[in-house]
Parts: C-alpha cells; structure tokens; sequence
C-alpha cells in the first residue's frame, strides 16, 4: 500500500465542480453536490459512503451511461479531454477501451443467453483491439488471466453456469480486455462471500500494481478501503466530506462523518494471528516463521475455550433448550442427484442465549434455520422447539403450536418481506391474528394497543401504524420485522442475515434494538450472518457451517479471536477490517493460510 | 426474466416431462369432451333432431332419427359410446353434410391453419419491430401515437373491424374482394392472394395489437436490466445494445405466448371466415352449430382442445430451449 501519492503526476482522471440533478415529476433531486476529484495511475481511490450518498452517480457519470433524466454539471477531463463535450459515437470509443467498468451485481451483469466468450469478444471488436479471428483466443487468455479455470470449455458455456464470484471475473475479463488506463468497479464485492472478496481483491490490487491501472473504487465497506486503497474519499448526501491516504483516513478522520462512519462499522478484536498463521504480533503485513503456520495446536487458551463452550452445550443440552438439533440432515433431491444441505448437524441455543451462525453462501446456515422453522423437511435426526419436536404444521398438536406460536422470524430483506398492500399494523398485528393471540376474543383495538407497545419496543413513531412498506426507509422496515417477530413474545427468535441490506449506520441502529429488545425480553436468537463482526457484536456463541456441517462452535470471544478449523481461519482471515494494521496482518494471514493449503 | 410471463420451466428429463404432460393434456381433453357433451345436451335437451329433420319432422321420424343415432339412450351411454368411437379413431358422420367428420375436419383444417399462419406471420413480422420501436422511444410521441392505435384495434370486436376492412378496401377503393378464395384445397385458396389480404388483415390487426404490448413490455423489462448497462460500459452502441443483446432476451416469452395464443387465434378464426366466407374449419363450425350438427361439433371442439394442450406444451418446449439456463436440463 504506497501512502504516499505523488501529485507532480499528471492525473489520469480530473473531476471539477461535478454536480448530476435528476429530474423528475416531484422536481429537481440533487444527488451529486459539486465535488472535485483526481485520480492518478496506478492508484486505486476509494469512494465510500452510504447509500444515497452519491457516490454511484459520480461513477456512472464518468461513462455517461446516467439516464436521460440526470443533468449533468461541471467538468470530468480524461487525459485532457473533456468527457461532456465528446460526441456519443466518440464516448463509445473510450467506453471500454480506456475507462471500463466492473459493476455490483455479478448475477445479472452478464447476458443470460450470450456465451461468455462472446462477451468477451465484443468489447474487443468493439475497439479493434484485435482481428476477429484472433478475438477468441484473446478472450480465453483473458478468462485464464482472471484466474477462471478451464478457460477454452467456459468461454463456450452461459454466464448461468458460473458461480457469483466466477462471474465477477469475467466481468473483470471484459473490463481488462483492452488494457484501460481507468477501471471503475462499483461495489465490485458486495455480493459475493468474503473468501471470494479476498480473491477479486488481490487481483484488483495486482493489477494496480503490475499493470498501472488507476482504480475508482465505489463501497461502503471499510475492510475493503483498508484492504485495496492508498486514497480514500468520503461522500455523504452529494458532499465531498473528506479526502485523503487511506490510512491517515481510516485511523483518524478528520470529517464528523467520517467518524461516525467508521464508528458504526462492527469491528472484530484483533486475532491472534502469531497463533492461527505465524504472524508476528504488531510488525504489520510481515509473514515469519511459514513453517510454524500449523502449529496452533500448541498454544495455550485453546483449552480453555473448548471447556467453555461444554460447559455452555451441557447446560443448554438439559430441559431448558430453546433450539435443539440433533443430527440433523436436510437432503435436496435434482435431477436425480442427491445434495445434501444440512449434514447431521447438531446445535444447541439455551434459552436466553443469542448463537451466531456463520458461513458462506451454500454452507447451510439458511437452510439450518429453515429446519428450525421446520420450513425444510428433515431426511434425518430431530429438531426440537423448548422440547416439542418440529414437524410438519398440519400435524402439530396443540402443545406443540404453542411451543411453534413461541418462534419469531427475521428475514434478510426487508422491502419484499412486507406485504406492500398491508398496512404497517397489519404487518405487525398479523402474528397475533394468526395465532389467535389473547384468544379469539381479542377486540382489534387490543391488538392496536399491542402494535402501538411494538412500534415503541423498536423506536419507531405510533403513527407509522397507519402507513405502508413503501412509504418507509430499509431500516426503519427492519424495526417493522423486528416488532413483528416479537409480537407474540417469542422465545426463540431466528434472524436470517437480518442487517445484510442495510448501510452501516442503519445497522448499528437496528442492532442496537435487537440487543435491548434481547435484554428486556431475553429471548433465544439463532442469528444467521456472513458478517463476523455483526456476530461477534451481538452473540454469545458463535457456530461455523462450512459444507452443510459445524466444523467450529464456542464462544464468540474464542472462536472469532483464535479459530481452530482451518475453514474458520481462512474465514476470519478473509474478513475485510477496517483497522489498516490490521486488515495487512489479515492479508498476510491470508497467503499464509492459502499456502499452506497448497 | 420478464413479468410477461412466468411459465412453469420443464424440470429434470426431457422423456419424463412430456411423458408427465402429454398425461395431463389426455385428461384435460377428456374433460373438455365431458363438458361440452354436458352443455350440447342441456342447451338442446330434445336433441337434434328437430335441427336436422326439420320442423315439419313428424313425431315417427324424430323417434327413428333418435334411436338410430343412439340419442334415446342415457346420456352416460352416450358419452361412453362417443369415447369408444373415438378411441377407434371414429369422430362419427355429420347429420347435413353426408361424410364422416374426420373427411370434412380433414378438408378445412389445412386451409384454417394456413390462413392462420399467413396471419400470424404478417402480424409478428409488423409487431415486434413496433414494440422494440415503442420500447426504446418509450413516453415519446411515435410510443404513445402506436399504444393509443393498438387500444383502439384491441378493443374493437373484430367481424366490426372486419366489415370496415370492406367497407374501405372493397367497396370504396375496390382494392380488394370482399369475399375470401373459395376452393377444395390450400393449393387453389393461396392460388387468389388478393382476396386473402382482407382476411388476413382482419386477423393480423388484432395480433399485432396484443404481441406488439407484449413485446414493448418485454423489451422495456430488459433493458432496465444489468446486462445491458454492461453492454453500453463496453462502447457498444445504443442500437447494438438492443439489436445484439435485448432482442434475443425480449423474444422469449413472446414466442412462448405465440403457444398460448392458438385457441385465441381460432376463435377469431370463426368470426373472420363466417365475415369473408372463408371455408375454413371456422366455417364448419359455425354452419354446424346453426344445424346442430352434434358430431361436427365435438369433433371441432376436441381438435381446439388439442390445439391448445399442444400449443401449451410447445410453449414451454420453445421459451426452456431458447434459454441456455434451461436448455441444459433438457438435453
């Protein structure tokens, strides 16, 4: 990471006074206030904020591929030429050639019935990059480049048949394909697991480097600043707030908000790297001792922590479990193939206790929680709720729909996870309906007195009963989920990546009222993430699903601070922080961990 | 990929999923069969006779003509006697036409299908490139111009849109027949090209009314996509973007709907050549339901019905073979 910027460069990228106002029915929006940036080669400058904050207006601005309803103000010199003032037939021969782009979404940035080869290749005939007949070639070297492993069968298959980070690759393909001085990626990583994270990470950070590629990178995401970027920029509702190095940026802002920023990122305690991979405790992104990278069984607090954790899982394995599985196995059956989804998994949550469940997409952790709700049919083992085993709902007798009436549910988004015709109290009130809360009886203006108690448990205005989902911001409809899932005053609640679509901030606020709600209430919660640091903020213990199994369960102190599964080391290593210290001793973690799996 | 339509994608092995649905298409002819049978009978509960004999028909004829068609039997006999003939291929004999059902199906429904795809073909040739026209200048002046004309062609019944057609082109210009070629076979019918472009026409106004929506709706549904951001940060051109990328997406589910379309395509079938005096299976069916021609009836009514479960079937077939997400699991 070069702190240092050397300013006497000539910059490849000069943004003066860019302001972009979208006009629309309801009047002029201002999204982009006037802000001046630079970029030079062979940097990469992050442009973080929160969403709404601009910063993805500012990148598509660059290309112009804004809609017509964005005026566009002020003036972005590429190499000396004014963007605005080129024709659109000019604009497309540097669209792609000279500024390329990597987007946010790998599942839908690709065309669905375009071979992927093919996508390759148009943006090289595109630009004349090369002869027609040498434009396969090209495109399968590039897929190689990328780090896509059999290039030649994949450049002929559909993006579909691609995993998300796989695809993102390509999209890194199309946008390397003719040697752009400038690529912007914006939210390059958001969706796709932190392992993979890492990955397309070290390839941005290497191309910078060997190539002299100036990078734009748009995120919200703090670990990923620490980890790529030698300038950052903050952004907040259309401002430029804050510009500087990275480091000096991320250790000590200078701006209000950049303070608060970084103050609502969830952060991990510093590992004990020296003990999981060898690294020496404060010489930053140094890699000693490769040898002794698998010599963790050695070190000492390692007992202690498992004698914790058993001693958690005996007293929850008595009477008093909120959640209990026992080997249980959730199967899939396609295509005549068999896929097993949960592997004879065993947990347990006592009441009162908050577990986290960590993993990547397709370790299982949904579909854990899904067993839970006995929404996925178990090919084998039980699943038990405060004793009472989960079966299908018609069957349930009457005990056991108690004990079901007793289970909360949060989901991950909370936009499609409301019914948009309903009301908010009806959104809420809907729990009490359905499980006949306080008998048949109960008036409506009992139930309206109950929504109102819910709406003040999760600081949202009384008034907002009356309003719709629409009318109301991504975290203000989580509290919705959240009061709705404690309607019933449930003992076990199941949060399923409840933050996940939230900014920062607004997760920090909403998880500061699940952690009251957990307090006042003392439910159980079974609190599915990918995030580590939301888990090690909010539970007691954590469990780690890798390949439908728990490879690693303990207490959120030991696990997330010395791993002992190699999956969770490379996890916990993968985890983007925002403390630049130490996310480079994660990064050496990394290529330690990687290594001495090869 | 559209909001146009969400057909059920074909699961597992090619074999299995047309074994399953060509199951399910023989069982929901059959109770299109039990339904019209029932609704034959309740709406003409002496039975035909009086239609076909006529209404001088003595009490001796109608008893005669009664039991030598079976029609004094329970009507559960009868329908089971009608499954059994049909089992053996036998649609029965038309009461006025003096030939077995199956001969005088066998006679219009070439020239019925051949009209029908003259009209189909004219119509889509027309309609997707106005709706890819409408969805890229959408809001504009040609996209409202276009939307408001095909509500009016939509809404307007189509023998009145018909009989405008003639009003106009063949009694004022006298450009065109009002009467649509005569002839035995689709040889001679296509042998007067002029006098099919009124039929042709009629039919062809009203598809492209409703494929050209369909086709702006699916249009506009991918290029709000992601991919076609990805395609324009490459320098590919706007046109391009859309010739090269969006069209292929768009067709999709509109060549699918193409399969839903049929039994539609046949009702209007009816109305256009009882107008032009086509004589087409559409006819048939007219002429047989003023006569109570009960055995052309339901031979045309089971010929729909198959029409439709194929129609269906190949709909699915069409929309999972062209997209490579399917594809796959049907190979």
């Amino acid at each position: 990471m070069s702190s240092e910027t050397t300013p006497a460069r000539e910059p490849v990228l000069d943004i003066t006074d860019l302001t972009v106002d979208f006009h629309t029915d309801n009047g002029v929006i201002p999204a982009v206030k006037g802000i001046s940036l630079t970029l030079y080669p062979g940097e990469v400058l992050a442009l973080v904020g929160e969403s709404g904050s601009g910063k993805s207006v500012t990148s598509m601005a660059v290309l112009r591929l804004l809609p017509g309803t964005a005026k566009v103000g002020g003036t972005i010199r590429f190499a000396g030429k004014d963007l605005a003032t080129l024709s659109e037939a000019k604009m497309n021969g540097v669209r792609g050639k000279d500024i390329a782009m990597v987007f946010q979404e790998p599942m839908t940035a690709l065309n669905p019935t375009m071979r992927i080869g093919d996508q390759i290749t148009e943006v090289l005939l595109n630009h004349d990059i090369c002869p027609k007949d040498r434009a396969w070639e090209r495109a399968v070297e590039l897929l190689g480049r990328v780090g896509i492993p059999e290039p030649e069968r994949r450049a002929k298959g559909y993006p579909h048949e691609l995993s998300g980070g796989q695809r993102q690759r390509v999209v890194i393909a199309i946008a390397l394909a003719c040697n752009p001085r400038i690529i912007i990626a914006d939210e390059p990583t958001t969706a796709l697991d932190v392992t993979v994270q890492a990955e397309i990470l070290d390839l941005i950070r290497g191309l910078a480097a060997e190539s002299n590629t100036a990078f734009l990178l748009v995120t919200h995401n703090m670990g990923v600043v620490a980890d790529v970027a030698d300038r950052v920029a903050v952004m907040f509702r259309g401002n430029l707030v804050e510009e500087g190095p990275a480091e000096r940026v991320l250790l000590a802002p200078e701006a209000d908000y950049s303070r608060r920023l970084l103050d609502a990122v969830p952060k991990l305690p510093e590992a004990a790297w020296s003990e999981i991979a060898g690294i020496e405790e404060g010489v930053p992104g140094q890699v000693l001792q490769l040898d002794g990278a698998l010599s963790i069984t050695e070190s000492a607090p390692i007992d202690g922590a498992v004698s914790v954790s058993d001693a958690e899982f005996a007293r929850a394995h008595g009477t008093d479990s909120a959640l209990e599985l026992i080997d249980a196995t959730v199967q899939y059956t396609r295509k005549g193939s068999t896929f097993t989804a949960l592997d004879a998994v065993s947990l347990t949550i006592a009441r009162g206790e908050i577990v986290g469940l960590v993993g990547e997409s397709g370790s299982g952790k949904s579909t854990l929680g899904r067993a839970a709700l006995g929404l996925a049919p178990l090919a084998g083992g039980t699943v038990n709720i405060f004793g009472q085993p989960v079966r299908d709902r018609a069957l349930l007798n009457r005990r056991e729909r108690q004990a079901r009436a007793r289970v909360g549910v949060i989901f991950q988004d909370p936009g499609s996870s409301l019914d948009p015709r309903m009301t908010i109290a009806d959104c809420i009130a809907e729990p009490l309906v359905v499980h006949g809360w306080q008998g048949k009886r109960a008036s409506s203006a009992l139930r309206r007195k109950r929504v109102a108690e819910l709406l003040d448990a999760v600081e949202l205005p009384r008034d907002f009963a009356d309003r719709y989902p629409h009318e109301l911001s991504g975290g203000q409809r989580q509290r919705v989920g959240l009061a709705r899932s404690i309607a019933l005053e449930p003992g076990l609640i199941i949060a399923d990546e409840p933050t996940s679509a939230l900014d920062v901030s607004v997760q920090a606020s909403v998880l500061a009222v699940l952690r009251e709600l957990q307090e006042r209430y003392g439910f159980a919660c079974l609190f599915i993430s990918h995030d580590l640091a939301v888990v090690h903020d909010i539970a007691h213990r954590v469990a780690v699903m890798y390949r439908g199994g728990i490879v690693e369960e303990g207490l959120s102190s030991d696990v997330l601070v010395r791993p002992q599964h190699e999956y969770s080391k490379r996890l916990l290593a993968s985890a983007p922080s925002p403390d630049p210290v130490e996310q480079a001793r994660r990064r050496a973690a990394r290529a330690v961990l990687a290594e001495s799996v090869a | 990929m559209s909001t146009l339509t969400k057909t059920k994608r074909p699961r597992g092995n090619i074999g299995t999923f047309l074994a399953r649905r060509i199951f399910q298409s023989v069982i929901v002819i059959l109770i299109v069969t039990l339904i019209v049978f029932s609704l034959l009978h309740l709406a003409l509960p002496q039975g035909p006779a009086l239609g076909v004999l006529g209404m001088q028909a003595t009490q001796e004829q109608i008893d005669a003509f009664n039991h030598k068609n079976g029609f004094d039997l329970p009507l559960w006999q009868q329908y089971l006697n009608f499954l059994w003939q049909l089992l053996h291929g036998d649609l029965g004999a038309s009461f006025t036409l003096n030939k077995p059902v199956s001969v005088a199906i066998g006679q219009r429904l070439p020239k019925t299908m051949a009209l029908a795809l003259i009209g189909m073909i004219v119509a889509l040739i027309v309609a997707i490139p106005m709706g890819i026209y409408q969805a890229t200048r959408r809001g504009k002046a040609g996209d409202v111009a276009l939307t408001a004309w095909n509500f009016v062609i939509y809404s307007t019944p189509s023998f009145f849109l018909g009989l405008i057609l003639v009003i106009v082109f063949s009694q004022w210009l006298r450009w065109f027949p009002a009467q649509a070629p005569q002839g035995s076979t689709v040889g001679e019918v296509l042998s007067n090209p002029a006098g099919l472009v009124l039929p042709v026409l009629t039919m062809a106004l009203g598809i492209i009314a409703t494929f050209s929506r369909y086709m702006r709706s699916a249009t506009i549904d991918n290029l709000s996509e992601d991919y076609v951001r990805t395609a324009r940060a490459k320098g590919t051109s706007v046109t391009v973007v859309v010739t090269r990328h969006v069209v292929r997406n768009s067709l999709t589910p509109v060549i699918a709907m193409l399969g839903y379309y049929l039994p539609v395509m046949f009702g209007g079938m009816i109305v256009v050549e009882s107008l032009f005096n086509y004589p087409g299976m559409g006819l048939l069916f007219w002429s047989a339901a003023q006569t109570s021609d009960y055995p052309v009836l339901l031979g045309c009514v089971l010929i729909i019905a198959i029409a439709t479960v194929v129609g269906s079937l190949l709909a699915d077939l069409i929309q999972a073979l062209l997209d490579p997400r399917t594809r796959g699991e049907l190979a």
